[in-house]
């Protein structure tokens, strides 16, 4: 569970970054007629959300998401910028309160 | 018996919101194997970087069938992940609390034990029936 979350959170930020060049990238091509890096990036973001599916995907099922938020979840690594506010939210109201509803606080605190 | 029992696990599939989920999976798994094949068309007609899509679109129609396939059975099998934590651990806790306390001063039998488990059995009772309501609910 706690894997899971950190693993989202990374492929989260990683495929909206790279989502967020892409499409600045995208932009830039409409001046400078320069293709080939949209699509070296393009298809590195593809790869990516690919990722990000399988990472996501696991996630919603344990947080126990019903259709809505999973389809919000999964959907955000594709639209720009949607990544970075869909985590919040998922943290705030699932992730949050189902890692407090975890009953490990002895290994937590011989960590700290 | 059993039929009656199948039906009312898998009748939530048949309510309105969830006819639209269904509607929407088919209608996304189509547009995926029909963008794949647009890919397939331009991979073949010299544009290289149209392979890649080209599979990636067929995999992403096939998550969406396994993923969508996962949402069901978890919700028609609730009691599977729940573990075996809620139903045992809360009659268990009740009588070892007083239990234990009682033991010690030598009076295990008597009145209040039959109503102690009584109303364990009550509270097992309830926490078996309640049990899977509101996983969904509670947690939107």
């Amino acid at each position: 569970m706690r894997l899971n979350v950190i693993l989202y959170r990374v492929m989260a930020y990683v495929t909206g970054v790279v989502l967020i060049v892409l499409c600045v990238l995208a932009i830039m091509q409409a001046f400078t007629n320069d293709g080939g890096l949209v699509n070296t990036v393009g298809t590195v973001h593809g790869g990516l959300y690919i990722i990000y599916l399988l990472v996501a995907f696991p996630l919603s099922r344990r947080l126990r998401l019903s259709p809505a938020p999973t389809v919000a979840l999964l959907l955000a690594g594709t639209v720009p910028v949607m990544t970075f506010i869909v985590e919040r939210r998922i943290s705030h109201r699932y992730i949050d309160p189902a890692l407090a509803a975890l009953p490990e606080p002895p290994p937590a605190a011989a960590a700290s | 018996m059993s039929g009656t029992q199948a039906f009312r696990r898998w009748r939530f599939l048949f309510t309105p919101r969830w006819l639209g989920w269904h509607f929407l999976v088919i209608a996304s798994v189509i547009g995926m194997l029909w963008l794949g094949d647009w890919q397939l068309r331009r991979a073949e007609s010299g544009n290289a970087l149209s392979w890649a899509y080209t599979f990636e679109w067929p995999l992403f129609a096939i998550f969406a069938v396994f993923f969508w396939i996962k949402t069901i059975r978890d919700e028609a099998h609730p009691e599977e992940e729940a573990g075996p934590a809620p139903e045992v651990s809360l009659p268990a806790g009740a009588r070892q609390a007083p239990g234990g306390a009682g033991l010690a001063d030598g009076e295990p039998t008597g009145p209040e034990d039959d109503e102690l488990a009584a109303y364990n059995a009550y509270l097992a009772r309830l926490s078996k029936e309640v049990k899977g309501h509101g996983r969904w609910h509670g947690l939107r």
